[in-house]
């Protein structure tokens, strides 16, 4: 299949991630991936990279080639580059256009629900609450619910939950 | 110097008896500390930037501008995804300041706004930089404990942003587990990841990460493991069970809190700390070791 190239994307990208012209393809990031190493190279960092260079939106965003979802944020790359290229934060980018394209795990939508309801990764369930007592442990006292509501909005958060 | 303590989502809401040991041992060596209070998901460094960078950037924000108003007050965090989290955030916003205006136009709304420069810290290196002091509490030394030490992901990388220990050949865990009498176990795999956070998205790689992991210290001859992240240890603790049904392994390693084991060398009895609580149970060895009645 033909490839197609999005310059706005590969303009965006290399304004918003600056660090990004700094590869040179050397392939280190890979070589020190747990997960390239365990899938034999079809998740490949350095090919993740590549893509964003060229400006491949689609193949990374719809057709997830490589699946930028398998990175483990270990942050060995970011450790080892010898470019000093931001490659998670350029995955996480990466992440949030699939999240626009519909394309992502089920589970950080979960976990992006309970942020915007709780303002918590992991509410407090009854059982935990009686562990607590139990423990002689004191309530925790968390953030107000208006407040988070009023940040959340603001940051449009709250509309891109309704709209995935 | 006064401590705030970020305690994160995991600890309190999953595994309350590590924040059961830590506030033991805090109160034992008289570290003056407070709760941060107000505060949101720090958010998972590894979770809410995947979905919503900007999001995740103000929440981090906040959390740290909750700290403006304590002149020379350190935060401190028993979780290493907290840590990474507050310590990239004021990073980020550090280092672009547009990023730190457009965060700030936010938090104006709700009469907040961050300054930059918070300290952060984690509880490991906390108690590392005072182990001197803090080995005077130790009563019980871990005599038997052959520990694996896993120092996880986030304790150690990006260095550039998390600025401890050294990334490649750390040691400051294994010499907290040597001062406190007990033996570090080298294994191998001993740098790589839990297998944690990719098991939002694929839980069979999750699941080859971890098993790697767990082969490493079953053939170390270690009978524990040391964590210092609640994600690394819901993960090590919960994930042993499953893996032993469906790749008919025998892993049987009780996962330790860096706090929990400082508690148990400061006298402090595993029935008043929730040991029981564990996943793996840790009865056998703690018997074993002299450490239960």
């Amino acid at each position: 299949m033909t490839l197609k190239i999005d310059f706005g994307f590969r303009k965006q990208f290399k304004t918003y991630k600056f660090s990004l012209n700094y590869c040179y393809q050397c392939g280190t990031c890979s070589g020190g991936c747990p997960v390239a190493k365990l899938t034999n190279g079809d998740y490949n960092p350095r090919k993740i990279i590549e893509a964003c260079i060229l400006g491949l939106k689609e193949k990374l965003t719809t057709l997830l080639e490589p699946n930028v979802w398998q990175c483990s944020t270990c942050q060995k790359c970011v450790e080892y580059c010898p470019q000093g290229v931001e490659l998670t934060e350029i995955f996480d980018h990466v992440k949030n256009l699939c999240v626009e394209a519909g394309n992502y795990p089920q589970a950080y939508k979960a976990q992006g629900e309970a942020i915007r309801e709780k303002g918590s990764a992991i509410p407090m369930s009854n059982a935990i609450i009686k562990r607590r007592e139990r423990l002689g442990l004191p309530v925790m006292k968390t953030a107000s619910h208006s407040e988070i509501q009023t940040l959340l909005r603001e940051t449009g958060f709250i509309k891109k939950m309704e709209s995935i | 110097m006064e401590y705030k303590l970020f305690w994160g989502c995991t600890i309190p809401a999953r595994i309350p008896f590590v924040e059961n040991s830590a506030r033991k041992v805090f109160k034992k060596i008289g570290l003056n500390y407070s709760d941060l209070e107000d505060t949101t998901c720090c958010p998972d460094p590894t979770g809410l930037p995947a979905v919503d960078q900007k999001t995740w950037l103000t929440l981090g924000a906040r959390n740290l501008s909750l700290v403006n108003d304590y002149n020379n007050s350190t935060v401190i965090s028993l979780c290493s995804g907290c840590v990474e989290t507050l310590k990239t955030v004021n990073h980020i916003l550090n280092v672009h300041g547009d990023k730190r205006e457009e965060v700030n136009k936010y938090l104006t709304k709700i009469g907040k706004k961050f300054s930059g420069n918070v300290p952060v810290k984690h509880v490991g290196q906390l108690i590392y930089e005072n182990l001197d002091e803090i080995k005077k509490y130790v009563v019980k030394p871990l005599k038997g404990f052959k520990v694996a030490v896993h120092y996880g992901c986030h304790f150690l990388r990006p260095s550039e942003i998390i600025e401890w220990d050294d990334p490649d050949n750390p040691k400051t865990l294994d010499e907290i587990v040597t001062a406190l009498g007990g033996e570090s176990i080298p294994y191998d795999n001993k740098l790589e990841c839990c297998g944690c956070p990719v098991g939002k998205s694929d839980e069979e790689l999750s699941n080859k990460i971890t098993m790697q992991k767990l082969q490493g210290v079953a053939d170390s001859g270690a009978n524990c493991m040391l964590v210092v992240c609640p994600a690394c240890f819901t993960h090590l603790d919960f994930k042993q069970k499953s893996l032993n049904k469906e790749m008919e392994t025998q892993f049987d390693y009780p996962v330790f809190y860096l706090t929990e084991l400082l508690a148990l060398a400061m006298g402090f009895k595993p029935k008043d700390l929730g040991v029981r609580y564990h996943v793996v149970k840790a009865k056998k060895l703690l018997l074993e070791l002299g450490f239960m009645d």
